[in-house]
């Protein structure tokens, strides 16, 4: 088992004309990932990776009316009307790979996103894996081969890079991931911290998680809660990055969109919430690794 | 982008909340005038900065004729306050208030959706004011209209809404003597991301919220993301700072874990800079010659994680160009991996080759915490 990802993952590509698009369709695939078609308005009838691009989602589903991800590569101009018309066509997760879309578009879609249950992952998300099952977006590159084997521990990253070398990490001591997902750098995420342990605390492959987190946000203290109210009980730990951004005057964006420095949201406050509740911090992000090792 | 003062209040003018007379003061213009025109007796003073406490570190002055104003201000002009270049002086009538309110509309990240806030208990941080005396209304992007029995918050919901901003917060929201509610301060961040729906914030004067002006290194920086293609990997960030280590990190995460790993080594970044995506050679170029311009650099380090697309060789040609152009005689610390590694790092070999540079390179064996204490001992030597 694994989550977000299964055998029965049928994916759309919106956006798959474009030159990420058709780079992502193929990592996908190659990470046998079933990707079924692709969707860009005015292009329909032709191909791209070797499968149909279609005018809208509702064409697309009335040919594959399997299909329950999406994965949206579309200019940020645009995201808001992909999103709005994979929500409409109730496609239950949504993956936003564009970078800097307006704040105010995101939590349009947000809010649309939750009145029909559906699980957004990003905006500014790379993706997610769930080794030896397939891949969203490019997680991994052309490494992922070198990078990722099925394994016991969960990763959760703020950041794209860091979701990548997190896993390097795991795999260089040895051991393996059940899942890694790059949850967005942006103020706004569709899904946060708290709700993939949620979904780790499921799954029985996963034995421990290791988190990249950032200075700035709130989403830190969501995990605080979580434990808790026992919504996750296996073992955490977690690098929490920006301990320099004091330096730099509040309201500053240092890092990431959402990395703004902010009372009370500094790495340094974070850590202290979560050691509170057990959770392991490391000094440096390849510590990380070696918390968890024992537990694996 | 974060707002001046004065800019917020022209924008909340706009949507009908009511704003002090007032008028803005440069150097080097006459502030006589400038009061005279004004026609008011009692005004207030108030330094134009990035950040709030101005009250308490001497930003604003009570003024009662024009020889006590254009001192005020000369002052102002003459110092720092909180360590801020000051760029503008507000002069404004002054309110005869008979109480302060706070309202403020920001988005409430848990809870994914903008949340107002009104307290009447206004004049000091919404953080020390105790939760029973805050009202908070949730709101909905989808919905214009909203029902909140606060003076000012339709037209506060229109001004967040139209102007695509990320925090409007009026601090005092000053109830009159004769019963008026006056935005007395205005604090306005707009979100740059929406920046291709606003035409008119291209019109803003140049900024940083490190408290100085923009140095000319910051401001060629941000040149380099402009244009349609701005979304297509970015190298536009570049903040200077005090220390002597120049920066080329990849990767908003990688940047910030690295920051802290080279404090930790006992280095001093002379910069924070990342690029991330998949940027082209000529963006990474024109960052990299920029990072490597500011004088009394001791070393360079270039670390990014394990990229999962961004295209090593290509960026890597980027900074080649620029090594070859000013071929840095300082300790250079390279550590990175992903796709095209080994043509990248060939690249980075062969210029260090052709240029004599003291450089050391690292692929994913090693962790880029370590190369940072690599990189502060070459320095040190």
């Amino acid at each position: 088992m694994s989550i977000l990802l299964s055998d029965k993952t049928k994916v759309v590509v919106q956006g798959m004309t474009g030159k990420e698009g058709a780079k992502a369709a193929r990592a996908m695939l190659d990470y046998h990932t079933d990707v079924v078609c692709g969707v860009t308005p005015k292009k329909g009838g032709q191909d791209a990776e070797g499968k149909p691009i279609f005018n809208s989602i509702n064409e697309a589903r009335q040919k594959f009316p399997e299909i329950n991800t999406s994965a949206i590569y579309v200019p940020p101009f645009a995201v808001k009307g992909a999103v709005l018309e994979a929500i409409d066509n109730d496609i239950k997760l949504i993956n936003i790979m564009a970078e800097r879309v307006p704040i105010k578009d995101t939590a349009y879609f947000l809010a649309a996103a939750k009145e029909k249950n559906i699980m957004i992952v990003g905006p500014s998300s790379l993706g997610f894996i769930a080794p030896g099952i397939g891949r969203i977006g490019v997680v991994g590159g052309t490494l992922v081969e070198e990078i990722f084997q099925p394994g016991s521990i969960g990763i959760i990253s703020r950041s794209g890079g860091m979701t990548n070398e997190l896993s390097w990490q795991v795999r260089k001591a040895g051991l393996g991931q059940s899942a890694a997902v790059h949850v967005g750098g942006d103020l706004l995420m569709g899904t946060t911290y708290a709700d993939l342990l949620r979904l780790f605390e499921k799954d029985d492959q996963t034995k421990a998680v290791v988190i990249f987190g950032e200075h700035g946000g709130g989403y830190e203290f969501e995990i605080v809660d979580a434990i808790k109210r026992k919504e996750f009980t296996k073992l955490l730990a977690i690098f929490i990055g920006g301990k320099f951004a004091n330096l730099f005057p509040e309201g500053m964006n240092i890092g990431h969109a959402g990395a703004i420095v902010g009372r009370g949201q500094g790495a340094a406050e974070k850590e202290e919430a979560l050691r509170g509740v057990g959770v392991m911090i490391a000094e440096t992000y390849e510590n990380l690794v070696d918390l968890v090792k024992p537990y694996a | 982008m974060n707002l001046y003062e004065w800019e917020g209040k022209k924008i909340f003018q706009k949507y009908g909340i009511a704003t002090p007379k007032g008028v803005v003061v440069r150097r080097g213009e006459d502030i006589g005038k400038a009061y005279a025109n004004l026609g008011m007796t009692d005004v207030i003073v108030k330094a134009q900065i990035l950040s709030g406490k101005r009250g308490k570190n001497n930003g604003i002055f009570f003024c009662k004729n024009e020889a006590e104003t254009i001192d005020a201000v000369q002052g102002l002009f003459d110092t720092k306050i909180r360590g801020q270049y000051v760029a503008s002086v507000l002069i404004e009538e002054k309110l005869q208030i008979k109480k302060e309110n706070y309202l403020s509309i920001t988005y409430d990240t848990n809870k994914k959706q903008p949340v107002l806030i009104y307290s009447e208990s206004g004049g000091m941080d919404i953080e020390d004011v105790p939760e029973n005396k805050i009202k908070k209304f949730w709101l909905d992007v989808r919905n214009e209209k909203i029902n909140a029995d606060v003076p000012f918050s339709q037209e506060l919901w229109n001004c967040f809404l139209s102007e695509d901003a990320r925090v409007v917060e009026i601090n005092p929201l000053a109830r009159t003597e004769d019963g008026r509610f006056v935005a007395a301060d205005a604090k306005v961040a707009l979100d740059d991301d929406a920046f291709y729906r606003h035409e008119e914030w291209k019109d803003f004067e140049p900024r940083t919220m490190m408290g100085r002006l923009p140095t000319e290194r910051e401001l060629a920086v941000r040149k380099i993301d402009e244009g349609e293609n701005y979304y297509r990997g970015t190298a536009g960030k570049y903040i200077e700072m005090d220390g002597d280590v120049a920066i080329l990190f990849s990767g908003g995460g990688a940047s910030i874990a690295n920051m802290d790993a080279l404090n930790k080594a006992g280095g001093r970044p002379a910069n924070y800079t990342e690029y991330s995506g998949n940027p082209p050679r000529e963006k990474v170029y024109q960052l990299a010659k920029i990072v490597l311009s500011k004088p009394g650099l001791r070393g360079l380090w270039i670390a990014g994680g394990v990229a999962n697309f961004t295209n090593v060789a290509e960026t890597f040609q980027g900074i080649v160009d620029a090594l070859d152009e000013l071929k840095p005689n300082f300790p250079i610390v390279v550590r990175r991996a992903g796709p095209f590694e080994d043509e990248g790092m060939k690249l980075m070999r062969d210029c260090a080759a052709r240029n004599g540079l003291n450089m050391k390179l690292f692929g994913k064996e090693v962790s880029m915490s370590e190369t940072a204490e690599v990189l502060v001992e070459m320095i040190n030597k």
